[in-house]
């Protein structure tokens, strides 16, 4: 699902308010042809149809919060252009991306990379964390000992997945991005991951999950 | 020499972060690489040291007292300044070089050109807090750590199996030692060790995280430049510190002029 909307590019007094319910807008630099992108908050979402250049664009964008040039960029409510880097940061930690792969590390087995954000950013939090994961992989229906002590490479792509998302759930973020969400999976596997938004629901009501599509040809 | 100056720049920055963001060693998982990279730099390593060390310091006894019919004073002396100035550190930064340097420089390549790193980000780690610092710090103190090893082994076990294998009184060997040995040697050879693991580190750390390419031949290209570079930098590092500590360089071929 690609919104384009007008009224934000004609309008500059309508701007703000109409940010105020935008999870994420994106308008690529002009000389870069359609891919706008404009979500409202809360709910899921797809994004379908984006090429390897125009997703590559659109997550370094929201990822690191840099535009290119002639980009535009909203992120829950905020245009990003008009922030100084403390604002930034802030803005960041409300944003979590599940790659495609899960973005797991190979050299750590799945628990060390759930809990590994939060070692960083909330160390505070990994003393009653260990409860938390087996509740929420419990609630996928995996079996928290058998998963959890596996290195990546043991791990099927719906395991690596799930590993990586329950990963953002723990950190609570007001926006998921989740790269080629099905993708790699077999039938029964897809199944699964009919879980993974009513999970995110639960834990964060108003927050928005967006699902980033390729187009079939790319 | 654009090239040279790029990475020089490149080691002093990464270096220059190591320095602000000592304090993330006090996260949980910046402390577990931490003790991951000591056992693996250091404890794992001593095992291949004791015949090693043994035997070399065995040699420049026997060498000494055999070959030129000194006295066992001078075969300690000459012992002392050779493991406890420059075999000792130069023993266990070479090993260093070899197990960890390598390692370091591969494991990072491959993270780079796996996407692992470009992961950290997305998590908002800085790759430097979580892959950077832990190592330096780990390389840095297994170093001094192996070059103390190094020296008990050589020195303690050279003058045992002296005493056993030529015409040397274990008593005497170690009365000359305690005589002749220097605390400003042994603390000379420590801060020596820091700095060749900091540099080795540094320069292993940065060709990983830099390797020359995105495809998987980048790997063993990145582990030579940081081979090569890091055993050239301790090589250097060696020979200044011995010059400006001691006047001389080169075992004495180089003196300064007072």
């Amino acid at each position: 699902m690609s919104h384009a909307d007008p009224a934000a590019r004609s309008d500059p007094a309508s701007r703000h308010s109409i940010h105020a319910q935008v999870a994420l807008g994106y308008e690529p630099p002009t000389d870069r042809g359609d891919g706008r992108i404009w979500i409202p908050m809360g709910g899921s979402h797809r994004v379908t149809g984006l090429s390897e250049t125009q997703k590559a664009s659109l997550l370094s964008a929201v990822l690191d919060l840099k535009p290119e040039p002639g980009a535009k960029l909203v992120l829950l409510g905020l245009e990003v252009g008009g922030l100084d880097s403390a604002e930034r940061a802030t803005l960041r930690a409300r944003v979590a991306f599940l790659a495609a792969g899960g973005g797991l590390l190979s050299n750590l087995n799945a628990w060390e990379n759930i809990v590994l954000p939060l070692g960083f950013h909330t160390p505070e939090r990994l003393r009653g964390v260990v409860g938390e994961v087996n509740a929420l992989l419990k609630g996928f229906g995996t079996d928290p000992h058998g998963l959890l002590a596996k290195l990546p490479e043991r791990m099927s792509a719906y395991e690596k997945k799930l590993a990586g998302y329950v990963r953002i759930l723990l950190e609570n973020p007001e926006l998921v991005l989740v790269e080629d969400f099905r993708g790699g999976l077999d039938a029964a596997e897809r199944g699964g991951t009919a879980g993974f938004f009513p999970a995110y629901q639960a834990r964060c009501p108003g927050g928005t999950f967006v699902q980033l599509e390729g187009s079939p040809e790319s | 020499m654009i090239g040279v100056y790029r990475e020089f720049e490149g080691c002093m920055r990464l270096m220059g972060h190591v320095l602000r963001r000592l304090r993330v060693l006090a996260l949980p998982p910046v402390t577990e690489a931490l003790t991951r990279q000591i056992y693996f730099t250091g404890a794992s390593a001593t095992a291949g040291m004791v015949l090693r060390g043994a035997f070399l310091g065995t040699l420049i006894i026997a060498y000494v007292i055999d070959v030129l019919e000194a006295n066992s004073a001078l075969a300690v002396k000459i012992l002392l300044w050779v493991v406890l100035r420059e075999i000792g550190p130069l023993m266990a930064a070479v090993l260093v070089i070899q197990r960890s340097g390598t390692a370091i420089a591969t494991e990072l390549a491959l993270m780079q050109i796996s996407g692992e790193v470009a992961s950290l980000r997305r998590m908002r780690i800085d790759p430097r807090d979580y892959l950077v610092v832990p190592r330096v710090v780990g390389v840095a103190l297994s170093t001094a750590g192996l070059t103390f090893y190094v020296q008990v082994i050589a020195v303690g076990g050279g003058m045992l199996l002296s005493a056993l294998t030529i015409d040397a009184s274990l008593g005497q060997l170690a009365d000359d030692f305690f005589v002749l040995a220097s605390p400003v040697d042994f603390a000379y050879s420590m801060i020596k060790s820091l700095l060749f693991g900091v540099a080795i580190a540094v320069i292993c750390c940065y060709h990983g995280l830099h390797p020359p390419g995105v495809s998987i031949n980048a790997v063993p290209k990145a582990a030579i430049n940081a081979v090569t570079q890091s055993t050239l930098l301790v090589m250097l590092l060696n020979v200044v510190f011995a010059y400006l500590v001691f006047g001389q360089a080169f075992f004495g071929l180089v003196t300064a002029k007072v």
